[in-house]
């Protein structure tokens, strides 16, 4: 699938077709940064990209590939993964492990599937209630751990156990259905 | 430091929460308190659990996304 189709809703600033193509796209883009995970923090790299892919998306020209913003995208995060490695000073990923990880995110994203979401959502019902409402902070709250683990009367350790205890019991719960994440 | 102590950092540095300043990238707190067989831990982790997360969500959003949109709307 050519994630471009979404370009045109993208250069108009609509930001829900941005999350369309953000649902699609992330996990690649997340792919190619695994080489600088133990130097930088992937994740706010990740996010920092993608904010900067909406705000370059309006002067982004195609080159008649598919998936050419989705190209930017990971050439952003790696530009940006440099960036931070060197004001850190800290030891660069070897060249040849990033092109590995680029040619490995040359795939196409997959699109989601319904029956896993059907697996997934079954899973998280059968979570006992205190693991259940910290994995659902997670998903629907705002607010970084300590704020969610107040809000629901934990410690931040308490918090952080459940949310661990839920997110192994999914896991648990999709192996025994046959699902392997 | 306690492989159990290590192990809720990580958690915490899979999440995508991170703190919000103006013109540099935001580091959460915890990812500097981990060696780097950790981080890559937080990173599988991550990896992991955004699929989870997309999969529950009306939309198809992780909680990146998510972060991600919230920053795209407050400008």
């Amino acid at each position: 699938m050519n994630h471009d189709l979404f370009l045109p809703g993208i250069i108009a600033g609509d930001a829900r077709t941005f999350g369309i193509w953000m649902a699609s796209c992330e996990p690649t883009v997340r792919l190619s940064l695994r080489s600088f995970a133990s130097v930088v923090d992937t994740e706010a790299v990740l996010q920092e990209s993608l904010l900067r892919v909406w705000q370059v998306a309006p002067r982004f020209i195609p080159d008649g590939r598919d998936n050419g913003l989705l190209r930017l995208a990971i050439r952003i995060a790696r530009n940006l993964a440099v960036s931070e490695l060197r004001k850190t000073r800290a030891r660069p990923a070897e060249a040849e492990q990033i092109e590995d990880a680029l040619a490995e995110d040359d795939a196409p994203p997959a699109p989601p599937d319904p029956m896993l979401r059907r697996h997934i959502a079954n899973c998280c019902e059968k979570l006992p209630q205190r693991p259940r409402e910290a994995f659902d902070a997670r998903l629907h709250a705002e607010g970084d751990d300590d704020d969610l683990a107040t809000k629901l009367g934990m410690t931040l350790n308490t918090f952080l156990q459940n949310f661990t205890r839920a997110r192994k019991m999914i896991a648990d719960c999709l192996k025994r259905a046959g699902v392997a994440l | 430091m306690t492989r159990e102590e290590e192990d809720l950092l990580v958690e915490q540095v899979a999440g995508a929460w991170r703190p919000r300043t103006e013109d540099e990238l935001a580091y959460h707190k915890a990812w500097h308190d981990l060696d780097a067989a950790a981080r890559e831990r937080a990173f599988e982790l991550a990896r992991a659990l955004r699929p989870l997360e997309a999969a529950l969500d009306p939309d198809g959003l992780s909680t990146t996304a998510r972060a991600v949109l919230a920053r795209i709307t407050r400008r």
